[in-house]
């Protein structure tokens, strides 16, 4: 029954964001029936548009899972946008230097450094909270800030390719660069290492003893505590998963789509990764649908602004209507009571 | 030189400490807002678009106020009465005026950049008499603009509200025991309300403060201000003159990075960083100083 009552809820979350959406294109367009026609069928109409929607979707499972751990443990890391950027930075530059190692291997290094520069920037806002009891939440967020300005700086300086017109790191070896699956689409064999560690990570979270410890500290601290769960330990490490976890969503984006660091490419892919979470109830295999749905507004809007007058940016309003609905806990409540209040006059 | 850095300190505190004084109701009501970087967005672009629309600087303001505002009482209304977690609502607002900024900057200005709004009125620095030719002082207490000048008015009223009123002693009971508040008849629920409201009204002012002065927006263009405000409101603790001196701190640490941007050929990205590095550590610190441990 809280099965359905909850599955309810976010059925009516995704209506009324949908039709906000609408509303905003019938608002802005002067030809609002093609508009809509394309931002709901546009990313299902041809194997472009479809793969390109579910690589879109990779790195948002990721950013997704890494709210999700954070979250269980209810640490609140804020810092996903740097730590996504950072990773990729990490990732990228040994990718760079690993020119003649063979692609399995130099893949499997530079996935593993990304994850650890992630991991390692989060642990940090961890390590704060656990020692000085300094808010999680603001500092992952002010060393996500910092991170970006660092990240950019050597994407314009350092690190840049003089011969790029834009400010973006060499290109690394193309071996390394994921194969493709459905082309001419983007999509990558990404998504199954994404799959594979949303699985990996369910399975911990539901029936290893670390993941047992982190829903316990999530619920109620002080009995973690009494409990003799080595609380702060699991705060720490509960942060650097979730950073790790951030930074392999910015490489593995990397690794499959662009080659190359590019400036500002995943912006978005954090704040994105907290509201497909919030829609999953945290649950790491729910990620999944929630990432393609998120995704799916922004192609439906790409598509429909390939092919109408609409500005995609109109996916970010509904993006943002969706994050909205899914926060009000009792909306379903609410709309129960006053179906009573209208029952009983 | 040094008046000069002590001036642009100021102009950079007044956005900070508009938005800070605003969270601080929040925050002695027990609710923190960490929505106001989302406020502040929604009234920079609503401000300077209205004031340049109908060339009146007084409605540009009081429609940028007027989101902000309406963005609070949403807020409100999804924790207080949908029973919203706080922290995910301001979440939720802040993504929301991110993405209704550039929307509506498509949509009306066909541009995704900077945006110019070069009819605007001007917002002027106001020069006072005799004060202004006194030297090296002059600098320092002449040439703001009437925002700044009513963020340092604002202090001074907002601490007399709020040490020195009923309301003010009903505020913090609020915040401090809620269940004592109730019991001799005060609603907390009213309380929480009304504070998220000035939260909006505050930091709805701390936006126009970045986007009139200078005639353009640019999406994203609070660029964090509205979470460094919320750092000032926690060392601030509770009192607006705590929350002037932080605000003052992160003001200053702008003003640093904006001289060192000037004189030096340091990278900017780098010089960027310095506030945010100066938040972080003021907010460690202030952690390690109060000593509470983790619980």
């Amino acid at each position: 029954m809280k099965k359905l009552e909850e599955s309810m809820r976010v059925l009516i979350t995704i209506i009324i964001a949908l039709m906000i959406g609408v509303l905003a294109i019938t608002l802005t367009s002067k030809e609002p029936g093609i508009a809509i026609k394309y931002f709901f069928t546009g990313p299902f109409s041809s194997a472009y548009f479809f793969g390109n929607m579910l690589a879109a979707s990779i790195p948002l499972m990721l950013t997704g899972l890494a709210t999700s751990i954070a979250f269980s443990a209810s640490a609140f890391n804020l810092g996903l946008e740097g730590q996504v950027y950072f990773g990729a930075l990490c990732g990228t530059y040994v990718a760079y230097e690993l020119n003649a190692v063979p692609p399995i291997i130099a893949i499997i290094v530079v996935l593993a450094v990304s994850f650890a520069a992630g991991g390692g920037i989060a642990a940090i806002s961890g390590y704060l909270k656990s020692k000085w009891n300094v808010d999680e939440l603001i500092s992952s967020l002010l060393v996500s800030y910092t991170l970006i300005y660092i990240v950019d700086f050597f994407l314009e300086g350092p690190f840049k390719d003089p011969a790029a017109g834009l400010a973006a790191s060499p290109y690394f070896n193309k071996k390394f660069v994921l194969p493709k699956i459905l082309l001419p689409s983007d999509l990558h064999i990404g998504i199954f290492i994404v799959l594979a560690i949303i699985i990996l990570f369910s399975i911990i979270m539901k029936r290893n003893k670390f993941g047992y410890e982190v829903r316990i500290t999530g619920k109620n601290f002080r009995f973690a505590k009494y409990a003799g769960i080595p609380v702060k330990k699991v705060v720490i490490m509960a942060m650097f998963f979730s950073g790790g976890i951030a930074g392999l969503a910015g490489m593995i984006d990397i690794l499959g789509i662009h080659g190359r660091m590019i400036r500002g490419y995943s912006a978005g892919y954090g704040w994105n990764g907290i509201a497909v979470a919030l829609i999953a109830r945290n649950n790491p295999l729910l990620v999944i649908p929630a990432a393609i749905f998120f995704a799916f507004l922004q192609s439906g809007a790409n598509v429909s602004a390939l092919f109408s007058d609409v500005t995609p940016e109109v996916a970010r309003i509904i993006q943002a209507a969706v994050f909205y609905l899914v926060t009000a806990e009792g909306l379903l409540f609410f709309l129960k009571k006053k179906r009573m209040e209208k029952g009983q006059t | 030189m040094i008046s000069n850095f002590i001036h642009t300190t100021l102009v950079m505190t007044t956005p900070i400490l508009l938005a800070a004084l605003g969270g601080m109701f929040t925050d002695l009501s027990g609710m923190l807002n960490i929505g106001l970087e989302g406020m502040m967005l929604a009234s920079a672009f609503t401000s300077i678009f209205v004031a340049n629309a109908t060339s009146s600087l007084l409605i540009g303001i009081l429609a940028g106020l007027c989101l902000s505002t309406t963005l609070a009482a949403i807020m409100a209304y999804f924790s207080l009465s949908l029973r919203a977690n706080v922290f995910v609502v301001g979440l939720a607002t802040n993504l929301f005026a991110n993405g209704l900024t550039v929307f509506l900057g498509v949509s009306l200005c066909k541009s995704k950049g900077t945006l110019l709004f070069l009819n605007a009125p001007k917002l002027s620095n106001i020069q006072i008499p005799f004060v202004k030719d006194i030297p090296f002082l002059g600098k320092i207490l002449s040439g703001y603009n009437a925002l700044d000048y009513s963020a340092i008015i604002l202090t001074i009223i907002c601490y007399l509200v709020i040490f020195h009123t009923p309301y003010g002693y009903h505020l913090r009971a609020v915040g401090k025991d809620p269940r004592t508040a109730i019991s001799v008849g005060i609603s907390v629920y009213k309380h929480r309300f009304l504070a998220f409201v000035l939260s909006g009204l505050f930091a709805g002012l701390g936006g126009v403060a970045l986007s009139l002065p200078l005639k353009i927006f640019v999406g994203g263009m609070t660029n964090g201000r509205g979470w460094i405000a919320l750092v000032a409101v926690v060392l601030g603790q509770g009192n607006p003159f705590g929350v002037f001196i932080a605000s003052l701190i992160f003001g200053a640490s702008s003003a640093f990075s904006n001289m060192l941007q000037a004189l030096t050929d340091i990278s900017p990205k780098l010089l960027l960083t310095i506030p945010f590095v100066i938040t972080l550590i003021a907010m460690t610190v202030y952690a390690i100083r109060s000593k509470k441990t983790y619980e």
